[in-house]
């Protein structure tokens, strides 16, 4: 049985074509719209059912080989207008699917972006972090670069011949020497 | 005594399972696999809610579950929502 007014046209053209959906008002006030799959993803199915479980009862169940027929029924008892309530759910059928593709799509770039929030999130090691890390005398003065080493000890000369045979001066035999000079 | 039929497709064992026992105290349920889906039988405790109440409420309850359960396996639902 049908219920669609000539006013409604979409719903009329989806009753008339048996691939989309088909809309049938039950007597006890209640609503059956079937779903193709091949149209609305059993998710997007799902996403819009669970919209309307505040405000009807909703059962799902197979209406024939890939279609999925919902039923809609007031909690309240009121007589509910089940053109109004047909297209609110093909409304939202609709929606349901286009978000899931656009999820599909982007899906890579959510992912990316997650584990870079999550990456940063993670921030820098704590103090048990460092107190775990396994450092021991050894490793923990190692310098490959020479970062510690004095300018001396970097850059000495490989021999250390000269410098070695070189008698040291002290800076107070300078001013000694500046003496002498003046005498 | 009121049956509603889950088809299995759509609503996943555990989620019917769930809903039973959550709605137990209110009512005598009875669930049985068949060849397609499950089917829970329930009948009103004395004095209790009525069946037809209990019924939609048990069905609500699954498919919430069932589609909770469906998102948290598929990533790409989760985003949707």
């Amino acid at each position: 049985m049908s219920d669609s007014s000539p006013n409604d046209g979409a719903l009329d053209r989806a009753e008339r074509d048996p691939g989309s959906v088909a809309t049938t008002a039950l007597g006890d006030g209640a609503v059956q719209i079937d779903f193709d799959e091949a149209y609305y993803p059993k998710d997007a199915i799902y996403g819009a059912a669970y919209v309307f479980i505040d405000r009807c009862y909703v059962h799902l169940d197979r209406a024939g080989d890939r279609r999925v027929r919902v039923t809609l029924r007031s909690k309240t008892g009121a007589p509910l207008d089940t053109q109004a309530l047909a297209g609110e759910l093909q409304n939202e059928l609709l929606c349901q699917a286009w978000r899931l593709s656009i999820a599909a799509e982007n899906r890579q770039l959510i992912e990316s972006i997650a584990a870079r929030a999550l990456g940063g999130a993670a921030g820098p090691p704590g103090l048990d972090e460092l107190l775990a890390m396994d450092i021991d005398e050894a490793s923990a003065f190692e310098d490959p670069l020479g970062i510690a080493m004095s300018w001396e000890e970097k850059y000495k000369k490989k021999g250390g011949a000269t410098d070695d045979a070189a008698p040291e001066k002290s800076p107070a035999d300078e001013p000694a020497s500046d003496a002498e000079k003046g005498s | 005594m009121i049956q509603i039929r889950f088809h299995e497709e759509l609503y996943d064992a555990l989620s019917i399972d769930e809903a039973v026992k959550t709605y137990e105290p209110y009512a005598k349920l009875t669930a049985h696999r068949e060849a397609g889906g499950t089917i829970v039988h329930v009948e009103a405790l004395e004095g209790g809610a009525d069946e037809p109440l209990i019924a939609a409420e048990l069905g609500n309850f699954a498919l919430g579950r069932a589609v909770e359960r469906s998102r948290a396996q598929t990533p790409t639902a989760k985003e949707g929502t």
